[in-house]
C-alpha cells in the first residue's frame, strides 16, 4: 500500500513539473511573437498598426465601426486597426490602461473621463489636428459644444450629435382607452389613472439602467427650470431650489399613482421595450435613437410627444432633456504615431456619422454628412417630425454620460433610480443630492 | 520530535515561496490601498494628502451606512443558509450509501460549477416582478406574496444574498463533506456498537470533530458576505439607488464611477479591517472549543 | 422480538425520514435545473428569454446563437488559454498551499500564527480595489500579456483560501502519524510527502476542483489584465455581446454554455474518480 502511495505522490510531482515545463515555452512564444511583428513592421516603415479601444457589441456600435474600418482601408491602406472591445465596466479598463501607461492609440471617451484624463495628461490636446484635418469645417454649427471643451480645447472628435430624450407613445392604446395625449401634468395624471384602470402600464422604462432614470428626472426638472440637471452639474444651482424639489415631488407623486411597471427599477432594455412593443405599456422613454426600433415594431401606431408642461411654467414645451457633451474618439499622448492616430481618429468619427446617417436613420450627428450620401432607407415619420421641430427647441441639457462632474453624476444616477420606488421620499432625494452638491463647492 | 518539527531548512522551503508570492502580489497592493486612502486621488494624478478626511467623510455618508448594514445582512444570511443547509446536506450525502448518495454529492455542488453570470441571469428571471417564476407560482396558488423583489429597497438585498448563498452552498457542502470523510471510520464503528443512530453519531462525533472545518466555514461565510460584490454588480447595479450597495460596491462606485479613488480606498481599507477583526474574533471564540482526541 | 423493535423504530422514523428524503430530492432538482435552464437559454432569442418563455424549453432551437458565439471570437484559442491558466494555477496553488499549511499547522517556528493570519488576509481583499495597483505591478514585473500575468495573481489570491482549508484539515490529523514516521527514522520531507499528503487527499481533491473553477470562471482580473486577443480567456467572450444599450442575450447564453458545459461535464466525470480515491484512502486508513 505504501509503495502505491509513494508512486501516486511521485506521479503528482512529475505531473506538476511537466506542467511547469510545458507551459514555459508556450509563454515565450506568445511573448516573443508580437515583438517580432512590431519590428518587421517598423522596418517597412509603412504598415502601421493602431490600437483602438471602442464599443463593438450591438448594431448601433458595430455598423458604424465596420463601415469606418472599411473606409479607412481605402483611405489609409497602410494602417491596420487592432480593435480592443470596450466592456460595460464604468471605464475601469481604460483607467487601468492609463495608470499602467498602456493607453491604446485611439480610444472612446465620455465627458467625465475627459476631465479625469486631462488632469493627469493622459489625453492628447487635439486643437491643431482639428484645424489640420479640417474637422472644424465639417462640424455642424450646433455641435460646437461637442468638440470644444469648456476650457476651450478639443480632446476628442465627436460623432454623436445633440441627442434628445423622447417620450414615445402608442397612439392606438390612447385612442382605444379614450385617453388624451397629455400636454399638461394634470392630463398626464389622468392618463396614468385611466391606463392603470385598464391594466396597462402607463410608462415603460428600463430603470435598471441609471442613466435613463436620470433622464426621466431631467424631463421633470426641465418642466420647472430649463437648465435641468446640467445646471446642477455645472455647480450653478442647489438641489434645494424650488424647481428641483418640485420636479422630485411631481415625479414621485406619479410613481405612487402607478406610473411605472412592477419591478421597473430592475428591468433591462429588452424587458421594458417589449412591454411597449407588445401593447402592454402606453408610453416608453428612451433617446431619439429608439425611433428606428419602435417604428419597426409598431409601424405607424407609434409617435413621440412633447413632455407635458406644468401650470407653473407653461412655456417649457420646447425645453428638452438630453443633449450632447464633449466626447468621442480621443488620442493617447503617448502614442508612437500620434499625428497619424489623430488623423485617423478624426477620419473614423466622420465615417461614424456617415454610417449612422445611412444605416441607422440618425441625422443627429456632430459632423455634416456629404450631401451625395443618401440614407439606405427613408427616415421614419417620427424622425421627420423631429427634424422639423429641431429649430424650435429652445434648450437641451445633458445625458448622464454628458455630465462633467463624475461625483454629481453618481449621486443623480443613484438617487433618481431610488426615487422611482415608492418607499423613498422626495425629501431624502433632495437631501442626498444636496449633500453631494455642497461637498463639491 | 522537537528537532523534527523545527527543521529550519524545511520551514524555509515550505513557507518562503508562498510568503514571497503573497507579499508581492497581494500585500504590496494592499499597502498601497491603505496609503491612498489618505489621499484625495482620482486614480491617475499624483493626488494630495488629506489625512483622515476620507475616513471622517465615510462616517457621514448615508451610502456607507447602507453598505455596512447590507454587508452584515449578507454575512448573516450566508452563515445561516450555507452552513446550516450545507451541514444537513453533507450528513445526508455521507449517510446514503446507495447510488443516490453519489448523485446528491455531485448535484449539490453543481451550482458552484456555473459562472456567476449564468446564475445571476437565472435568478433575475425567477425574481422578475413582471414575468418571473416566483410571482407566477404565487399567482397560481392564489397567494398574495407577489413582490417587486428586486425593485423594493427592503427586499432586494435579501434576494441578492440568497442568490450568493445558493450559488456557493456547494463550497461549504464539499468542505463539510470532506471533513466528515477524513474522520477515521472506527469512531463511527464505536458509536454504532454503543447503539447510536446515524443522527446521534453525527451529533456526538462529526460535529465536534469538524470544529476546525466549521471555524473555517464561518470565516468564509462572514468575510464572503462582507465582501459581496458580483451579485450586486450584475443583478441590481447597487440599486434601486444605493439600496443594495455593499462596501466593495461602494468602493467600486466611488473609484470608477465617481473618480474618487482615494475615498473608495478608504472604504476598501475599512472592509479589510472589518474582515480581519471578524476572522480574529471567530478564531478566538472557536479556539476554546478545540478538542483533543 | 428483535424484528418487532426494529419495525416500531422504523415507523417512528418514517414520516420524518420521508420529509427529509423529499427535501433532499427537491434541493437536488433546485441545484440541477439551472444547467438545463442555461442550455434552454442558449437557444432562445431576447423575447423568449425575458418575456414569452423564460423557463421552458425553447420553441425553436436557435443554433445561430452558437454560430454567432463561435464566429465572433476565437473559441478554441480562448479555450486553450483557459485550460493552461486554470491547470497551472491549480498545480501551483495546491503545491504552495499544502507546504505552507503544513509549516503553519504542524511545525514550530516564531511567527507561525502571524504568517497564517497574514496570508489569510488574501481571502477578504476586495479584488476591485487592487486592480490598478495589480496592473501596474504586472507591468513592472514584465508579465503583461503572458499566461503568468493571470496565473500568478490567481495563485496568490487562492493561496489564502487553500492554505486555510488545509490548515483546518491538518489540525484534525493526529500527530501520532508523524511521530510514528519519525521513530521509523523518516525525515521531514519523506514524512510530508508519504504520510501527510496522502492523508490530505480529501481536502486536496476538493481544493483542486475549487481552485480550478475559480480560475476558469474568473472575470474581473482577466478583463483588466489581458489586453491581447490571443491571450484572452473564455469568460471574456461575454464582452462581444453586452452593449451599452442592448445585449444579445441568446448569443451570450451560448457563450456562457460554451464556457461552462466542459467544466460541468468534467466535474461530473471527475467527481466520481475523486470519490473513489477518497473512499479507498479512507478504507486503507481505517
Amino acid at each position: 500500500m505504501k509503495s502505491k502511495r509513494l508512486m501516486a505522490t511521485l506521479l503528482v510531482v512529475m505531473m506538476m513539473t511537466l506542467a511547469f515545463v510545458g507551459c514555459a515555452p508556450a509563454e515565450n512564444t506568445e511573448a516573443d511573437a508580437p515583438k517580432e511583428n512590431v519590428d518587421t513592421k517598423e522596418v517597412k516603415d509603412e504598415a502601421i498598426t493602431l490600437r483602438i479601444y471602442a464599443q463593438y457589441s450591438d448594431d448601433d456600435t458595430k455598423v458604424p465601426y465596420d463601415y469606418a474600418a472599411q473606409e479607412l482601408k481605402k483611405a489609409y491602406p497602410n494602417v491596420t486597426l487592432e480593435l480592443d472591445i470596450q466592456g460595460q465596466d464604468d471605464g475601469q479598463k481604460l483607467q487601468t490602461y492609463a495608470a499602467t501607461g498602456n493607453l491604446p492609440d485611439i480610444f472612446q471617451v465620455g465627458t467625465a473621463q475627459i476631465e479625469t484624463f486631462k488632469e493627469s495628461k493622459n489625453i492628447l490636446v487635439l486643437d491643431d489636428y482639428v484645424k489640420s484635418t479640417g474637422f472644424d469645417k465639417k462640424l455642424h454649427a450646433s455641435a460646437e459644444n461637442l468638440l470644444w471643451n469648456e476650457d476651450g480645447h478639443a480632446y476628442a472628435f465627436p460623432y454623436a450629435g445633440n441627442e434628445l430624450v423622447l417620450i414615445y407613445y402608442n397612439k392606438e392604446l390612447f385612442e382605444e382607452h379614450g385617453v388624451k395625449v397629455p400636454e399638461t401634468y394634470e392630463e398626464l395624471k389622468e392618463a396614468v389613472a385611466k391606463f392603470n384602470a385598464a391594466d396597462i402600464v402607463p410608462l415603460s422604462i428600463f430603470a435598471k439602467e441609471k442613466w435613463i432614470t436620470t433622464a426621466l428626472y431631467d424631463v421633470f426638472a426641465t418642466r420647472f427650470d430649463e437648465g435641468g440637471i446640467k445646471k446642477l452639474d455645472k455647480g450653478n444651482g442647489s438641489a434645494k431650489e424650488e424647481a428641483y424639489v418640485k420636479a422630485a415631488e411631481h415625479l414621485h407623486e406619479l410613481v405612487k399613482l402607478g406610473l411605472l411597471a412592477d419591478g421597473a427599477t430592475n428591468m433591462n432594455y429588452d424587458q421594458a421595450a417589449s412591454l411597449f412593443y407588445e401593447g402592454k405599456a402606453a408610453m416608453f422613454i428612451n433617446g431619439q435613437w429608439e425611433i428606428q426600433a419602435s417604428t419597426e415594431k409598431l409601424g405607424d401606431k407609434v409617435d413621440w410627444m412633447f413632455y407635458p408642461v406644468v401650470s407653473e411654467n407653461p412655456e417649457a414645451k420646447y425645453a428638452f432633456a438630453g443633449g450632447g457633451a464633449p466626447g468621442g474618439y480621443a488620442v493617447s499622448p503617448y502614442s508612437e504615431h500620434k499625428d497619424l492616430a489623430a488623423e485617423v481618429a478624426a477620419f473614423i468619427s466622420e465615417k461614424y456619422c456617415e454610417a449612422k446617417y445611412m444605416y441607422r436613420a440618425n441625422p443627429l450627428l456632430a459632423v455634416k454628412v456629404d450631401p451625395s450620401i443618401e440614407p439606405v432607407e427613408k427616415f421614419p415619420p417620427m424622425m421627420e417630425k423631429l427634424a422639423k421641430e429641431l429649430p424650435n427647441i429652445t434648450s437641451t441639457t445633458a445625458f448622464a454620460w454628458g455630465l462633467t462632474e463624475p461625483k454629481f453624476k453618481v449621486a443623480i444616477e443613484d438617487q433618481s433610480q431610488i426615487l422611482l420606488t415608492e418607499g423613498y421620499s422626495p425629501e431624502q432625494f433632495i437631501e442626498e443630492l444636496e449633500k453631494t452638491i455642497e461637498r463639491l463647492k | 520530535m522537537q528537532s523534527f518539527f523545527s527543521n529550519k531548512k524545511a520551514i524555509a522551503i515550505f513557507v518562503l515561496p508562498s510568503l514571497l508570492l503573497f507579499t508581492i502580489i497581494v500585500f504590496y497592493p494592499l499597502v498601497q490601498i491603505f496609503i491612498k486612502s489618505f489621499y484625495d486621488w482620482n486614480g491617475l494624478s499624483s493626488g494630495t494628502f488629506i489625512g483622515i478626511e476620507n475616513y471622517v467623510r465615510l462616517f457621514d455618508d448615508t451610502t456607507f451606512r447602507i453598505s455596512i448594514i447590507n454587508g452584515l445582512i449578507f454575512a448573516a444570511f450566508l452563515t445561516i443558509y450555507q452552513i446550516g443547509l450545507g451541514t444537513i446536506l453533507a450528513f445526508a450525502a455521507s449517510n446514503i450509501k446507495t447510488k443516490a448518495g453519489g448523485f446528491f454529492r455531485i448535484v449539490y455542488f453543481l451550482p458552484v460549477v456555473l459562472s456567476v453570470t449564468v446564475v445571476c441571469q437565472l435568478w433575475l428571471s425567477v425574481f422578475n416582478a413582471e414575468y418571473g417564476l416566483l410571482n407566477k407560482i404565487f399567482e397560481i396558488f392564489g397567494m398574495s406574496f407577489s413582490q417587486d423583489w428586486l425593485s423594493d429597497g427592503n427586499t432586494a438585498i435579501y434576494v441578492v444574498a440568497f442568490v450568493n448563498a445558493w450559488h456557493y452552498l456547494g463550497y461549504q457542502f464539499a468542505l463539510i463533506l470532506a471533513g466528515i470523510k477524513s474522520i477515521p471510520g472506527h469512531y463511527y464503528e464505536a458509536a454504532q456498537i454503543d447503539g447510536a443512530s446515524p443522527l446521534q453519531a453525527h451529533l456526538r462525533i462529526t460535529l465536534p470533530m469538524l470544529a476546525e472545518t466549521y471555524r473555517f466555514c464561518l470565516v468564509l461565510a462572514i468575510t464572503g458576505g462582507l465582501n459581496a460584490f458580483t451579485q450586486m454588480f450584475i443583478m441590481t447595479g447597487g440599486g434601486p439607488g444605493t439600496a443594495t450597495y455593499s462596501l466593495t460596491y461602494m468602493m467600486y462606485s466611488s473609484s470608477f464611477r465617481a473618480g474618487e479613488y482615494g475615498y473608495g480606498m478608504a472604504a476598501a481599507s475599512f472592509l479589510v479591517i472589518e474582515c480581519l477583526i471578524a476572522t480574529i474574533v471567530i478564531n478566538k471564540l472557536m479556539a476554546r472549543e478545540k478538542i483533543v482526541y | 422480538m428483535e424484528a418487532v423493535i426494529k419495525k416500531s423504530n422504523r415507523k417512528k422514523v418514517r414520516t420524518g425520514d420521508i420529509i427529509y428524503k423529499i427535501f433532499l430530492w427537491v434541493y437536488a432538482i433546485f441545484s440541477f435545473y439551472p444547467i438545463i435552464w442555461m442550455i434552454f437559454y442558449s437557444f432562445k432569442n431576447n423575447d423568449e428569454i425575458f418575456v414569452s418563455n423564460p423557463f421552458g424549453p425553447p420553441g425553436v432551437l436557435r443554433w445561430e446563437n452558437y454560430v454567432k458565439a463561435l464566429t465572433q471570437y476565437n473559441v478554441p484559442r480562448y479555450f486553450l488559454n483557459s485550460v493552461v491558466i486554470s491547470v497551472v494555477t491549480v498545480v501551483l496553488t495546491i503545491t504552495l498551499a499544502t507546504m505552507f499549511a503544513y509549516a503553519t499547522a504542524r511545525m514550530r517556528w516564531k511567527g507561525q500564527n502571524f504568517a497564517r493570519i497574514f496570508v489569510a488576509i488574501g481571502m477578504f481583499i476586495p479584488i476591485q480595489s487592487i486592480l490598478i495597483p495589480l496592473a501596474v505591478l504586472v507591468r513592472d514585473l514584465n508579465l503583461a500579456n503572458k499566461y503568468l500575468s493571470l496565473i500568478i495573481p490567481y495563485t496568490a489570491f487562492n493561496l489564502a483560501f487553500s492554505s486555510m482549508v488545509l490548515y483546518g484539515f491538518l489540525r484534525s490529523i493526529p500527530v501520532e502519524l508523524e511521530e510514528a514516521a519519525c521513530i521509523d527514522g523518516a525525515g521531514i520531507f519523506t514524512t510530508f510527502f508519504r504520510v501527510i499528503v496522502p492523508n490530505l487527499k480529501p481536502a486536496i481533491s476538493t481544493l483542486t476542483i475549487f481552485t480550478f473553477l475559480q480560475a476558469w470562471n474568473e472575470f474581473p482580473i482577466a478583463l483588466i489584465l489581458i489586453t491581447k486577443e490571443s491571450m484572452k480567456t473564455l469568460p471574456l467572450g461575454l464582452l462581444f455581446f453586452q452593449g451599452q444599450f442592448t445585449t444579445d442575450w441568446g448569443a451570450m447564453g451560448a457563450a456562457m454554455a460554451i464556457a461552462s458545459l466542459p467544466t460541468v461535464i468534467m466535474y461530473i466525470f471527475f467527481s466520481n474518480q475523486v470519490e473513489k480515491a477518497i473512499t479507498i484512502g479512507g478504507a486503507v486508513k481505517g
